[in-house]
């Protein structure tokens, strides 16, 4: 007795839609303290950097350092951003409020649910780049402040951004995935994520890395999308780009997929 | 799980009672695809014609679920959280709306439409996981354990509401722990154990069949000692746990002399229930899950 009404679940692009929803509507419920840091943590480091540090260094390339940094910022903010959600935010959803029970029993595969999760994740970084932008370009605008941004090139941030957060999602999903205990995602904070803030090219060029440790900084993933957003903010965009572009989409495409497949154990037993 | 076979009917209330571990959860989560069943060619699911193996967003789409664990979202209201979870349905916000206000009046919820998740009392997040379950209008709502915890009014509100729904054409499926509530409200009963079937049928018909009308309760067994040699007539039965022992028969009157017979008078004659069904099929000695 096959019912008609069965045939009307939703379609995967509004399944995919209402995962992503869920996530940003409870994450606007406190938009305020939610969008603090991303517009505020900017102003830490330009006053770091402009009032003090930035005395002692230097002229990158012919760029100011205060700048050259200010250019890592914006994609950093949203590796930092999707990590987070997709570690410790996955895994309370998972473990402690159970959300993801609730929305498995709605119309929802366990693969729009993760699916969706990535998605809301480069939405964030998204939002995160864009809002490091904002706060920087305001700045710019008083002449003390030392800072020019780039604009209009720099507009391309909130879009690597996305795409850098996509990749962090990923890779921060197939983490999850192995974690048991919540502490553990520590050793991925402070052992791949900090390392990865210093030595890929967004506090100073990976080119004044020892030759010996360069390969290394090209192997891991936020080395390519800084090095394509400084090409697009510097006007430099060459072939060599393709290699980033491609090891991003390679990156994102290869982690996903073991994300889903380990997490899809986790959630259907 | 194995040896598992049942039918529901359609505007009926089947009910799954096991103890802890008896796999009564997941038996509800393989209808709904959040747990696998092995496929091979002995198992068939069937849910409105459909597979949960192959089908699963056409089953959920027709199916309600009320989780053992209350789970809502926290940061949002009682009306937010019902708005966002009609949109896993595609539910026009129009048509939510008017939804969400008669599921918050059936369920009495409709006072604490703005409160906080953390402001409700366990009773009201229940009814709420309730309403959310209702939301799509389904055919087949699936509850787990939906009144442990709970206190007698709530339950018995809980219970009523069950009943409306089921007079009104929804399919109920039930674990639960309480055997006045499998009573109240299920058509047909499975007792599980170990994954496995152990009885079926109607909680009356169970009554009947598997267990004798009378009880006689004796809860002081190292006092009575003495009066425990003595020999029975032979319609009554005895099952002795810990410090009680307990006497079956169909004759009242038979029970009757033998609790006059009981010097301490620590006694109880009482009619049997389901959960001495219950005992006897599933056993008294616990096992690791519980």
């Amino acid at each position: 007795m096959t019912d008609n009404k069965s045939q009307r679940y939703p379609a995967l692009y509004k399944r995919l839609f209402s995962v992503w929803y869920r996530h940003m509507r409870v994450y606007s419920q406190n938009i305020f303290s939610n969008a603090f840091p991303p517009f505020f943590e900017p102003l830490i480091f330009l006053a770091g950097i402009g009032l003090g540090l930035g005395n002692y260094i230097e002229p990158i390339n012919g760029q100011p350092y205060i700048e050259f940094l200010a250019i890592g910022l914006l994609v950093t903010s949203s590796m930092w951003t999707a990590f987070f959600e997709c570690t410790f935010g996955t895994f309370i959803r998972l473990e402690f409020h159970k959300v993801y029970d609730g929305m498995l029993a709605a119309p929802i595969t366990a693969n729009d649910l993760i699916i969706g999760e990535i998605l809301w994740a480069g939405s964030k970084g998204f939002f995160f780049a864009f809002a490091v932008l904002a706060t920087l370009s305001i700045v710019s605008l008083f002449p003390g402040a030392g800072l020019s941004i780039p604009l209009p090139n720099a507009l391309a941030a909130p879009f690597i951004g996305f795409i850098n957060a996509l990749m962090f999602a990923s890779l921060a999903l197939l983490i999850t995935s192995f974690v048991k205990t919540i502490t553990h995602f520590n050793f991925f904070m402070t052992g791949l994520i900090s390392p990865m803030f210093f030595f890929s090219g967004v506090v100073f060029p990976v080119d004044n890395l020892p030759k010996a440790i360069q390969p290394i900084a090209e192997m891991v993933p936020l080395t390519h999308s800084v090095r394509i957003l400084r090409c697009i903010c510097d006007e430099t965009l060459s072939v060599n780009l393709l290699w980033d572009a491609g090891y991003i989409v390679v990156f994102t495409l290869v982690m996903s997929l073991l994300a889903i497949g380990r997490l899809k154990k986790r959630l259907i037993k | 799980m194995e040896n598992l076979s049942f039918d529901v009917f359609s505007n009926s209330c089947f009910g799954f009672l096991g103890p802890n571990g008896a796999g009564k959860t997941t038996l509800m989560k393989m209808i709904y695809g959040r747990c696998r069943r092995t496929v091979n060619a002995d198992g068939m699911m069937d849910i409105f014609g459909y597979d949960p193996a192959g089908n699963e967003l056409s089953i959920k789409y027709l199916c309600g679920v009320v989780p053992q664990e209350d789970n809502l979202d926290e940061e949002l209201n009682v009306i937010q959280n019902l708005k966002l979870f009609a949109r896993f349905y595609d539910v026009p916000a129009p048509e939510a709306i008017q939804r969400i206000e008669a599921l918050l009046e059936f369920l009495e919820l409709a006072e604490k439409r703005t409160s906080l998740i953390r402001e409700l009392s366990g009773g009201m997040k229940r009814r709420l996981v309730i309403a959310r379950a209702l939301l799509n209008q389904p055919k087949l709502l699936i509850l787990d354990e939906p009144t442990t915890g709970l206190d007698p009014q709530v339950r018995h509100l809980i219970w009523d509401k069950l009943r409306q729904l089921k007079n009104q054409g929804t399919t109920l499926l039930l674990t639960t722990h309480y055997m006045e509530e499998a009573f109240q409200l299920c058509d047909r009963l499975m007792i599980m154990h170990k994954g496995q079937n152990i009885m079926q049928g109607g909680p009356k018909e169970l009554l009947k069949e598997h267990i004798e009308s009378y009880v006689l309760e004796l809860t002081d067994a190292d006092a009575s000692e003495e009066f425990l040699k003595r020999p029975l007539p032979s319609d009554i039965r005895k099952d002795s746990a810990g410090q009680t022992v307990r006497f079956y028969s169909n004759e009242i009157d038979s029970l009757k002399t033998v609790a006059d017979n009981i010097l301490t008078g620590q006694y109880y004659l009482r009619q049997s229930t389901l959960e001495d069904v219950f005992l006897k099929a599933t056993g008294r000695m616990l096992n690791d899950r519980q």
